[in-house]
């Protein structure tokens, strides 16, 4: 507990070309199992495409026409009929459960297929499958971005001092919003084999394709809107990135509280528009996938997701900067801290989890229901539970101890495990809706890799690019002194 | 057998931190501080060990848990099954929130009631009070007298720290 | 010892020491209650009697003299039960979450709002039970042995899990605020004389102020407030959980843990405010219980009710979205049906009004800050008497629409428990200190004003990197120590 009183230093983060080659590399490597995914990928269905095509067209003729373009009504009781085995599964005997199978086995495919085949765009599912992976990662390394400068904005809000000279970490994580932009905009071409809204017609009286239920949601989801919109959100988040970073290296410059104070400012705004935003970015990019599909309380899941992996991505950096003799007043008190947040948004995610499965399980409502079916009963039932475990349970029990939480060694064990976990988790939100059961790995930890290397290369840049301290700050003193 | 005490009387927690800090250093051991509230890093000071009451409410955490989850299933399945609309009797994410609160009841209950056992507290109890007015503004150093030169010594840091007032005290016990 | 910042407002304002805050919170006690106690006990002592007398009233005659009909079974005391639960919830979020989150400043306000907590669960707990009917028979809602064969309680619904949510949560709400409580005990007990000593030193556990217990105590609070975090949440999510597991449309809907929990939060700051401004007036402790305090709570107010204006429309998009009619018309009905006049009282009362408090000269105004608080306390009444009644009263059958309209019964015995609600408090007020005494002395040195000053001018001499008091020894005095859960 000891500490002498503080001769500090403001240090400078260089970003050498080691580094970057390494970075360089990852990419590399990242690309090329990718590419070797989407290879197989494409040739595993081509090789198969007789009897699985076949099948699963055939599928979709059978249940799509009753299921999704007839009424509601009737729908309603096809799916009903479907997904009531949610909870009976348990009693039946052993035929029963075969049939159950059967049922869900075909609901998934229903579900999945549905929404890409049926809409005109009968296209290959390695095709769908490459740009769930651009849009997962998209949304994963996008999320930890926006997380940095919320995170930043939070504690100019709350008044929060112990974190002061920690935050250019996360504040640098802004710096990945313009990039997630453009690899948003990438996006496009392919969002069609992604969002079954978009396909042909479906909004359209009369076109084979025509949907009455996405019919009655054309007001929102539109393509000129949800362009509108996707440019409102990142033109909103790089502002706001904009303005607190520039206060913040304003205030290295000059000193005073003047800037500080304009940064709570900036900040309480910048989270009222957050929130908003981030609803609609929920909505809208994963969300409209399930497009039949809808949960109110989805934005906020989101958001918890989206929040661990924030302070995930924070304690990665802070310690991987400390590996290299940088940071070092980030003490144990500072990870602390930062431990207690992981275990406690890991709960909160947890939380918010049970409260949109428990509804929807106890209610069994089949609008609802349709969205668990593949998840719960169907292909991904085993990832379902490993996403509960690895996101729970894990950090739950391993970071209950005070010391698990303090010492730098035991939580990169935790960054690990949860950086992969909410990874998981927005793979579980994204693939099935897409994919159906064609889902894999391969291509998918290319392109996570390929990703990670992007997204090192920004925030590194970024952080060379400022002191690593805000020495300014009037709270910094409360930082470097920190003890609980 | 009877002890006796050196009690420094303080008015200000600073004194009485570096205090204990110094006598721990000359290896007097410090008997007890009494102060009217928690001095943050005393336990350091004077060396003690972190409680182990967390690992107490740990453990009433997974026996309250057990308990719920063996009470609902022992009731709702095995005893008496109500059928429901046919669905089956065990109903895993109902169990959820009862499961949760009997946790959380009887870890907190179960550890209170630790922490009130092994610090001698209980209602109506003639507590071993050694100045009345450690519960308004005066923090105490205790310090066990064995013999002579542990006085001197103990007085001398007393002093220096500038305690307001140095009595003895001895007790029957 | 480390100086907190400079831009940080005091927390105590004046010249205080130890023995002087001591005078200050004590004083209460000590002195005989005065005139506007006894009348203020009066009155709510009477109300409190009215309540009681309805509810005698309502057990000899029955449920029937309620204004509930077939369609509308839950309406009002079913919505006077959320309110009150919700009212408690700030409390616990004081004592517990903010204590996690290290904020000084609860230590003014905690454990006012720990006994508002108990109190407003103790008239929540009122209103099941008087609706089940037959209330001597409460206990067959818990899992009794009985001689009906083994008749076990169904732990699938929902109402049962409240059972155990709003019980577990009123113990460790009792437990935690009484722990709190011993060492100011021990303080009255120290000064008092007499039979009154007699009293508080049995109430008082023996509390001797020893290190050694104190190291203890502070990891059991710690402890207990981990505890009582995702309790808070549990509780108020359990409660919405009565409505959203149903398939009623504007009940069944994923967003109501959260949304609950945040518009608990949110009314019970807004009672919070009630509470706290006119005790600081009553009791002098405006220097305890500053204008930044007040502040603070109202930027909680601004951000749980914009959470909550958030959820409304959350709500309203997805009944849109979702495509499905009968959700549809039940958010259509709410905001232009028949109750429309509550929908709009309640989205004036929780949504524009405390957004006013984004204006600095509303924010740091007791009186402003009074009046917005008990718009919000009626706008919260009004969530759940829309969310429940007109819900209901428009269901699948329209041949059986019905309005819902409560009788005198009904008002009254909602009228009797704030009745009690004022009488405990005031009861509390004058028996108890309404400050958590031991625990704003732990902030006197950092956050006191005349400390603050001092620290200031040190760092104009120069001398600021250096620790005034004590080099060796770092003791950046945060009021609490590390969670451990």
């Amino acid at each position: 507990m000891a500490h002498h009183p503080t001769e500090f230093k403001v240090e400078h983060f260089t970003f050498d070309d080691k580094l970057r080659k390494t970075l360089i590399t990852l990419i590399v490597v990242g690309l090329v199992i990718a590419g070797l995914g989407v290879f197989m990928a494409w040739k595993g269905e081509n090789a198969g495409h007789d009897s699985h095509g076949e099948h699963h067209s055939s599928v979709v003729e059978q249940n799509i026409p009753s299921a999704l373009t007839s009424n509601e009504t009737e729908s309603k009781a096809e799916v009903a009929g479907e997904t009531e085995k949610l909870q009976g599964e348990q009693t039946t005997d052993s035929a029963t459960v075969q049939a159950t199978e059967t049922h869900v086995a075909e609901a998934n495919t229903h579900s999945a297929h549905a929404e890409g085949h049926e809409g005109g765009h009968h296209g290959p599912i390695w095709l769908k499958r490459f740009w769930a992976n651009i849009l997962l990662n998209n949304f994963y390394f996008i999320g930890i971005a926006i997380f940095g400068v919320f995170f930043v904005a939070v504690q100019y809000v709350a008044n929060a001092g112990w974190a002061v000279s920690l935050k250019r970490v996360p504040e640098s994580f802004g710096s990945f919003l313009p990039v997630g932009f453009v690899l948003m905009l990438l996006l496009i071409p392919g969002m069609h084999h992604i969002y079954h809204w978009m396909a042909e017609g479906v909004s359209e009286v009369g076109h084979p394709n025509y949907d009455k239920i996405i019919a009655g949601k054309s007001g929102y989801l539109n393509m000129p809107f949800f362009l509108i919109r996707l440019a409102l959100i990142f033109g909103i988040w790089i502002l706001f990135y904009t303005i607190m970073r520039k206060l913040s290296l304003k205030e290295d410059e000059e000193g005073g509280t003047k800037n500080y104070y304009k940064s709570i400012r900036t900040s309480a705004i910048f989270i009222i528009c957050f929130a908003f935003t981030l609803m609609m970015a929920a909505w809208d990019w994963l969300m409209s996938i399930d497009v039949h599909w809808f949960s109110t309380i989805y934005w906020v899941y989101t958001f918890a997701g989206l929040f661990v992996s924030g302070f995930v991505a924070t304690v990665f950096f802070l310690i991987f900067l400390q590996g290299r003799g940088l940071m070092q007043h980030v003490n144990e008190n500072h990870f602390h801290d930062l431990g207690k947040f992981i275990f406690g948004f890991s709960i909160f995610w947890t939380y918010i989890w049970v409260s949109q499965f428990l509804l929807i399980w106890y209610a069994n409502i089949p609008e609802e229901t349709l969205y668990y079916v593949p998840r719960f009963l169907g292909h991904y039932k085993v990832l379902f539970f490993v996403n509960l475990f690895i996101n729970f349970l894990f950090p739950f029990l391993y970071l209950m101890t005070r010391n698990a939480k303090r010492a730098s060694n035991s939580l990169s064990t935790i960054v690990l495990v949860l950086a992969f976990g909410h990874w998981l988790d927005l793979y579980l939100m994204i693939m099935p809706g897409v994919v159906g059961e064609n889902n894999g790995f391969l291509m998918e930890i290319g392109f996570f890799l390929a990703y990670l290397g992007i997204f090192g290369l920004v925030v590194f840049k970024a952080l060379s690019k400022a002191p690593l301290v805000p020495k300014n700050h009037p709270m910094l003193d409360e930082s470097l002194h920190h003890h609980i | 057998m009877s002890k006796n005490f050196l009690l420094g009387v303080y008015d200000d927690e600073q004194p009485v931190l570096k205090a204990v800090n110094e006598l721990r250093i000359k290896g007097i051991r410090v008997y007890d501080v009494y102060s009217p509230f928690a001095i943050h890093g005393m336990d350091d000071a004077m060396g003690i060990k972190r409680t182990r009451l967390t690992v107490a409410a740990f453990i009433y955490g997974v026996i309250g848990c057990t308990l719920a989850l063996s009470m609902m299933i022992y009731m709702n399945i095995f005893d008496w099954p109500i059928n429901i609309g046919g669905k089956p009797a065990f109903m895993g994410p109902d169990f959820i929130p009862v499961t949760f609160e009997l946790t959380v009841l009887i870890t907190a209950l179960g550890m209170v009631g630790t922490f009130l056992y092994v610090s001698r507290l209980a209602p109506g109890i003639e507590g071993n009070l050694i100045d009345p007015r450690v519960t308004n503004d005066r923090f105490i150093i205790a310090v066990e007298i064995k013999n002579e030169e542990i006085r001197r010594k103990t007085e001398d840091i007393l002093k220096s720290y500038g305690s307001l007032e140095i009595r003895e005290r001895v007790t029957e016990k | 010892m480390i100086q907190e910042s400079a831009v940080r407002p005091p927390l105590v304002l004046g010249d205080k020491t130890y023995s002087q805050m001591t005078e200050d919170i004590m004083k209460p006690l000590e002195t005989k209650p005065n005139l506007l106690w006894f009348g203020a006990f009066s009155i709510a002592a009477l109300v409190m009697t009215m309540g009681f007398a309805l509810i005698g009233y309502l057990f000899v005659t029955g449920t029937g003299v309620w204004g509930l009909n077939k369609t509308v079974g839950w309406a009002w005391d079913i919505t006077n039960f959320v309110f009150w639960v919700g009212i408690g919830h700030a409390g616990t979020l004081i004592s517990a979450v903010l204590l996690l989150f290290r904020q000084k400043w609860r230590t003014s306000i905690n454990r006012a709002a720990e006994a508002m907590t108990i109190f407003a669960v103790m008239c929540a707990g009122i209103f099941p039970v008087i609706h089940t009917g037959r209330p001597w028979l409460a206990f067959w809602m818990l899992p009794l042995p009985n001689v009906h064969g083994s008749l076990w309680v169904n732990f699938n619904s929902p109402l049962l899990w409240d059972v155990f949510a709003i019980s577990t949560y009123l113990t460790v709400s009792l437990v935690f605020w009484y722990i709190g409580l011993i060492p100011d005990i021990a303080t009255v007990r120290d000064r008092a004389e007499g039979l009154r000593k007699k009293i508080y030193g049995a109430l008082a556990f023996g509390w001797n102020g020893s290190a050694r217990t104190w190291a203890r105590y502070e990891v059991v609070c710690l402890i207990l407030a981990g505890l009582s975090t995702p309790l808070v949440l549990s509780v108020h999510t359990i409660v919405s959980f009565d409505f959203a597991t149903s398939v009623i449309p504007g009940w069944h809907t994923t967003i109501f843990p959260p949304y609950f929990v945040a518009g608990a939060i949110f009314s019970g700051f807004a009672m919070v405010h009630t509470l706290m401004i006119l005790t600081r007036s009553i009791f002098k402790l405006e220097e305890y219980v500053t204008m930044y305090h007040i502040e603070l709570m109202n930027i909680v107010i601004i951000i749980t009710g914009s959470v909550v204006g958030l959820a409304y429309g959350t709500e309203f998009f997805i009944a849109w979205y979702s495509g499905v009619e009968y959700e549809q018309y039940a958010f259509l009905n709410r905001a232009f049906g028949p109750f429309a006049w509550a929908y709009w009282t309640m989205i004036t009362c929780n949504v524009i009004t405390p957004q006013l408090f984004w204006f600095n000269s509303i924010r740091k105004s007791a009186v402003a800050t009074f009046i917005i608080s008990i718009f919000v306390n009626i706008g919260m009444w009004f969530e759940r008497f829309v969310i429940i009644v007109t819900s209901l009263h428009r269901d699948y059958l329209p041949s059986s629409w019905a309005m819902y309209s409560p009788t005198f019964v009904e008002i009254g015995i909602f009228i009797g428990t704030f009745g009690l609600f004022f009488t405990l408090f005031l009861l509390f007020a004058k028996t108890l200190p309404v400050i958590a005494l031991h625990e704003i002395k732990t902030v006197l040195k950092t956050s006191g004003e005349k400390y603050k000053q001092a620290a200031a001018s040190r760092v104009e001499k120069g001398s600021a990197g250096e620790s005034p008091v004590m080099p060796e020894i770092s003791l950046a005095r945060k009021p609490q120590q590390e969670t451990e859960i």
